[in-house]
């Protein structure tokens, strides 16, 4: 994914200038991707060298509305029909450290579990509570969700590995 | 204001070399309009928790106080359950030949209180919680998000505070269930208390605070109530 590709995403809905985008970019997808408007302004320029966007007209603040071209809304159509491949994702310093405690001398685990559990779900709860709060559209929200089945995930793998070492002393 | 409050509680199951301590001394408050969930796997305690909380069973030693009498010194523990303390599980929780508002009424009338304020009562508690379009069905006519609305309804119903909720998810889809827990988080601010148990970390973290029950112990805390946070 790249910035190009939520903005093409944006720009199917109509003509719209870089901070307009921006803009909407975030109120889609919430604090996990903050854009400035530079970034916008040089991927709209990217874009429109390699013909997926045209400038239009000025608006009244000098700003540059972009519309979507024909190739575009081909490349648009391109990623929404591409399944996501798992890409190498980075580390997880949690998976590091838990099994590097089970393999360390003087460590032990099940206090760090325990610690990391409650952390994690101080985690979920904080999500939770942006969740209840929040009263704008579907997109922000599913976001949420995400990264709440991701907490989650991980608080059932710590219960799970509390549970496989109890189970192995 | 504290609701409810267990001190020191132990609950030792049979005894001699086959005793089963489920509960191993365990204190716990829930203040007025707070939501606390405790979480543990199966057998660490958590059901013996709440039986004890509501007097479906009694401690080996300790307390368990309800808006502030002691259990042990309650006679009637069925009165305490029917005017303090709501019950919600996982499922059967409705009585299938009767209609959802009938459901809410059945405590009210227990008690004595005549049908046609029994009614308006169930009505008033059905509308807070946006189920009144439900009054006339049967159970079998509503989806199990339905039902779950209709049975916190008649947990409520009445002068009731003190929700007890096990597993008051299991059966549900997790939109559905997202929906029931913020419904009993939306009762809690409006002045109700929630004790509920769950294994789900996604819906205990709908609590004020989590508790975390391992082998009859509390093992950890998330921090103090998030009250300001609401």
């Amino acid at each position: 994914m790249s910035i190009r590709h939520g903005l093409l995403a944006l720009l199917s809905r109509g003509p719209r200038h870089g901070y307009q985008l921006r803009v909407e970019f975030e109120a889609s997808t919430g604090a996990t991707w903050p854009l400035n408007v530079g970034q916008v302004y040089t991927t709209l320029a990217r874009m429109e060298r390699d013909g997926l966007v045209e400038p239009g007209e000025t608006d009244d603040q000098g700003r540059v509305v972009y519309a979507m071209t024909d190739a575009g809304r081909a490349e648009m159509e391109r990623w929404f029909t591409t399944p996501v491949v798992p890409s190498d994702r980075p580390r997880d310093e949690l998976v590091i450290k838990l099994a590097m405690a089970v393999e360390a001398k003087e460590v032990e685990v099940a206090e760090v579990i325990r610690r990391q559990r409650t952390a994690t779900m101080r985690t979920l709860q904080q999500l939770t509570r942006a969740k209840r709060d929040s009263a704008e559209g579907a997109a922000r929200l599913l976001v949420l969700d995400s990264m709440i089945f991701q907490a989650e995930a991980e608080q059932r793998w710590l219960d799970h590995c509390e549970a496989v070492l109890k189970e192995a002393r | 204001m504290t609701v409810l409050a267990l001190a020191g509680v132990t609950r030792v199951h049979g005894d001699g070399e086959t005793a089963v301590h489920a509960l191993k001394g365990v204190s716990l408050q829930v203040g007025e309009g707070e939501l606390v969930a405790v979480m543990g796997p199966s057998g660490s305690g958590k059901s013996t928790l709440l039986n004890l909380a509501g007097g479906l069973d009694r401690p080996t030693s300790g307390a368990v106080h309800v808006d502030g009498r002691d259990l042990a010194t309650v006679r009637d523990l069925a009165a305490l359950r029917r005017r303090s303390v709501g019950y919600v599980f996982q499922d059967l929780n409705l009585i299938t030949s009767l209609t959802a508002a009938e459901n809410v009424m059945l405590p009210r009338e227990l008690d004595g209180v005549r049908s046609r304020r029994a009614r308006a009562e169930a009505m008033a508690v059905l509308t807070e919680i946006g189920a009144e379009s439900l009054a006339d069905r049967f159970p079998d006519e509503l989806s199990g998000g339905q039902r779950q609305r209709v049975a916190i309804a008649r947990a409520l119903v009445g002068e009731r505070r003190l929700l007890l909720a096990d597993e008051p998810t299991g059966a549900l889809d997790t939109p559905t269930g997202d929906e029931i827990l913020r419904l009993l988080a939306a009762r809690c601010a409006a002045g109700a208390s929630v004790l509920l148990v769950t294994h789900e970390p996604r819906y205990a973290a709908w609590a004020d605070r989590v508790v975390f029950l391992r082998d009859g112990v509390i093992a950890d805390a998330t921090d103090v109530p998030m009250a300001s946070a609401r």
